[in-house]
């Protein structure tokens, strides 16, 4: 055998098996994680890990990941096996994991400190390895909201700025060691003939069409006020985002901004092969919109479904997609409600379940496979109900593909933890196999 | 007909593997999340400007003839695209895969008059055991055939060598151990390419997902056009060269 040409047949070999795989992989997320990112759990998770916020009076008061045992397999099945505290409260919200999937990044809204937990080492057992503190100094941004996984590097989509606190902000660009590279100004002009408001959320990048799409919320002033007070302030109610913003990945300069009023917050692509489209929720206005691209490459923005009835604010949150891009999952905070639209017409969304799961529902995530879904139930420390109705749980059901059932569920002010919020999942790590650890 | 029934059957090798693998469906997907497409036109080299991510890695690795090489010599005075990899590797949306996008940037490279001297690539492997310095010199001898870019090949003296560089650049392995716990062999890497200027500074990385060898092609020109924006270049109106200059100064 000529060893020289083993390569070459390898290539061979490997790229005609490359596009069999190419042309049969379904494109999703596992609960929305950033394509770039390696590692994707397409069995059993074995863990979930929770960013919460901390609540005075509440154990130690400080926002922690807490993690808990999801493998049904497991002698702790649906139990907290750890918790790791932020020794502060800056009002914990999402997270991200970077490129490799062995950290997670996770960000409070009100201190704009970033967290760095390994989760890679063992993931049964998180560790802060890092925090990032310069955020404003470096950005002039506040509040950092979205981490979006690029390859070496983490996106951070943030909510206001640190010179008035309202809703005008940016991106930030950090390296996976932690160093801040640039920032990129969210447009307050016009753009595609749409005047931008400069607002954001979400991020989510489309590397096949080259497209990262932006969302907008509102600033501090409003997200770390009572609801209750917001929305009974008209001149409030004005400072809230109303554009989703079309950015040429490999430039970051925006190429078009879409008007899609009420808050547009998460948006989720369907990156199965030959899709071209998004879907993101309004949640002033309980709608849901289609992003596509139409045929000379643009893209358009069309309202396409309503979530339960406008007229009682609903308050549409999170969203989950499923890994064939056919069914989407939505929970409305105000009433509770878990819904589930058939997407195969994104065209024309279709209600075909709804449940209620809880008095407070915010972020819903779903395994793989479909087969598994988990809500938790806290929004913002300042906008979650009061008494009897400020439930904190996560909890867990099975979905069958006709109705979900409650498989476990955890109280998180019994166990005195918190609000949850943002949920991850990871596995354990092949067992023949160390995985090294990226010193910081 | 030889060749292609060796390449049948190295086919056919790799797809009873993926069956195989298929057949027990793992907890964790270790492979990338997405294969890699491309549509859309990508911007032309020099309308934009590549972020300065990280400086690379350095550390002292062996050549072809077990010669100690430090590796900032090679990442640096000219526009560098490294790779790590095994010469073994069969994983279909792994080495081979990035092969064949450098073969593709390789021949792009060859069409930009002046750039071929400007550019290098670099094979660094993953698996010194099995990567001894004369199985990566047969490697550089078939990389290099046909061309006269300078393609040069490293292998480290230990996995313990190799390791501090793979934890700077980010690039992700898992390491098998001997009984005694030591490292013994990498085993699994996410895909990566780094695309590093002339100064060590690492400009850009490709996954899998964003393995297009035409961007890569135009980020190539685009760093080309930094260190001389007056330099002939393919696809460059002439009316970006303020512009380019402007953000250079």
């Amino acid at each position: 055998m000529n060893r020289s040409k083993i390569p070459s047949r390898l290539g061979i070999g490997g790229l005609l098996v490359g596009l069999i795989l190419a042309a049969s992989t379904v494109w999703s997320d596992e609960t929305c994680n950033s394509p770039y990112m390696s590692g994707l759990i397409k069995g059993q998770e074995d863990f979930i890990h929770v960013w919460t916020l901390g609540e005075k009076g509440l154990g130690d008061g400080s926002d922690k990941l807490v993690t808990i045992d999801v493998n049904p397999s497991s002698t702790t099945y649906g139990k907290v096996i750890g918790s790791v505290s932020v020794g502060g409260r800056g009002e914990a919200h999402h997270m991200g994991f970077t490129d490799d999937r062995k950290y997670l990044w996770a960000g409070g809204l009100d201190d704009s400190k970033i967290y760095v937990f390994d989760v890679g080492t063992n993931p049964g057992m998180p560790k802060l390895i890092q925090t990032i503190t310069d955020l404003p100094a470096k950005s002039g941004f506040v509040g950092p909201h979205t981490f979006y996984a690029l390859p070496g590097r983490v996106l951070i989509g943030n909510l206001s700025n640190n010179t008035d606190k309202g809703g005008v902000t940016g991106l930030a660009l950090y390296n996976n060691k932690g160093a801040f590279i640039a920032k990129y100004d969210i447009p307050t002009g016009t753009v595609g003939g749409v005047k931008g408001d400069g607002y954001g959320y979400d991020i989510a990048v489309n590397p096949a069409k080259n497209v990262m799409l932006t969302s907008s919320f509102t600033g501090w002033t409003n997200y770390m006020r009572s609801l209750n007070d917001v929305v009974k302030d008209p001149e409030a109610m004005k400072h809230f985002g109303s554009t989703v913003v079309v950015w040429d990945l490999k430039s970051m300069e925006p190429t078009q901004v879409l008007s899609i009023p009420g808050a547009p917050l998460e948006i989720r692509w369907a990156l199965a092969p030959g899709q071209n489209w998004a879907v993101t929720a309004a949640a002033l206005t309980s709608k849901i919109w289609l992003i596509k691209q139409s045929p000379a490459g643009t893209w358009t923005a069309k309202e396409a479904a309503t979530i339960g009835d406008p007229s009682k604010i609903p308050l549409p949150v999170d969203i989950s997609i499923t890994a064939d891009g056919k069914g989407l999952w939505v929970n409305t905070f105000m009433d509770g409600v878990t819904h589930y639209f058939d997407l195969s017409d994104p065209e024309h969304p279709q209600e075909t379940y709804q449940k209620h799961t809880g008095r407070q529902v915010n972020m819903v995530s779903q395994s793989w496979d479909g087969k598994r879904v988990y809500i938790t139930s806290s929004l913002l420390s300042k906008w979650d109900k009061s008494g009897a109705d400020n439930e904190q749980v996560l909890r867990g059901y099975r979905w069958d593909g006709h109705a979900l059932t409650n498989s476990f569920e955890v109280d998180f002010t019994k166990e005195r933890l918190g609000r949850p919020h943002h949920m991850k999942f990871t596995a354990k790590p092949a067992a023949q196999v160390a995985f090294v650890d990226h010193a910081k | 007909m030889r060749n292609n029934a060796s390449s049948l059957r190295v086919l056919a090798a790799a797809a009873g593997v993926l069956w195989a693998s298929a057949a027990a469906l793992p907890a964790v997907d270790p492979g990338v999340a997405v294969a890699p497409r491309m549509e859309f036109t990508p911007p032309r080299p020099g309308t934009y400007r590549l972020q300065r991510i990280q400086a690379a890695a350095d550390a002292t690795l062996l050549d072809p003839s077990a010669r100690p090489v430090r590796l900032s010599a090679v990442t640096t005075g000219k526009i560098t695209l490294l790779t790590f990899f095994y010469t073994y590797c069969a994983d279909p949306i792994g080495c081979p895969l990035a092969y064949g996008a450098l073969l593709a940037v390789r021949s792009g490279v060859g069409r930009v008059a002046g750039l071929e001297r400007r550019v290098r690539f670099l094979s660094v492997s993953l698996d010194p055991t099995i990567d001894t310095p004369a199985a990566i010199g047969n490697y550089r001898e078939m990389v290099s055939q046909d061309s006269a870019l300078e393609w040069d090949v490293l292998t480290a003296r230990s996995v313990r060598d190799l390791l501090p560089v793979l934890d700077d650049f980010g690039q992700d392995v898992s390491v098998e151990q001997a009984a005694d716990g030591s490292a013994r062999r990498t085993v699994h890497h996410m895909l990566k390419m780094f695309l590093i200027d002339q100064t060590g500074m690492v400009r850009e990385i490709y996954t899998l997902a964003f393995l297009q060898p035409t961007v890569i092609l135009n980020d190539i020109q685009t760093l080309y056009l930094e260190e001389k924006p007056h330099a002939p270049c393919s696809h460059r109106p002439d009316h970006l060269r303020s512009k380019i200059q402007a953000q250079i100064d």
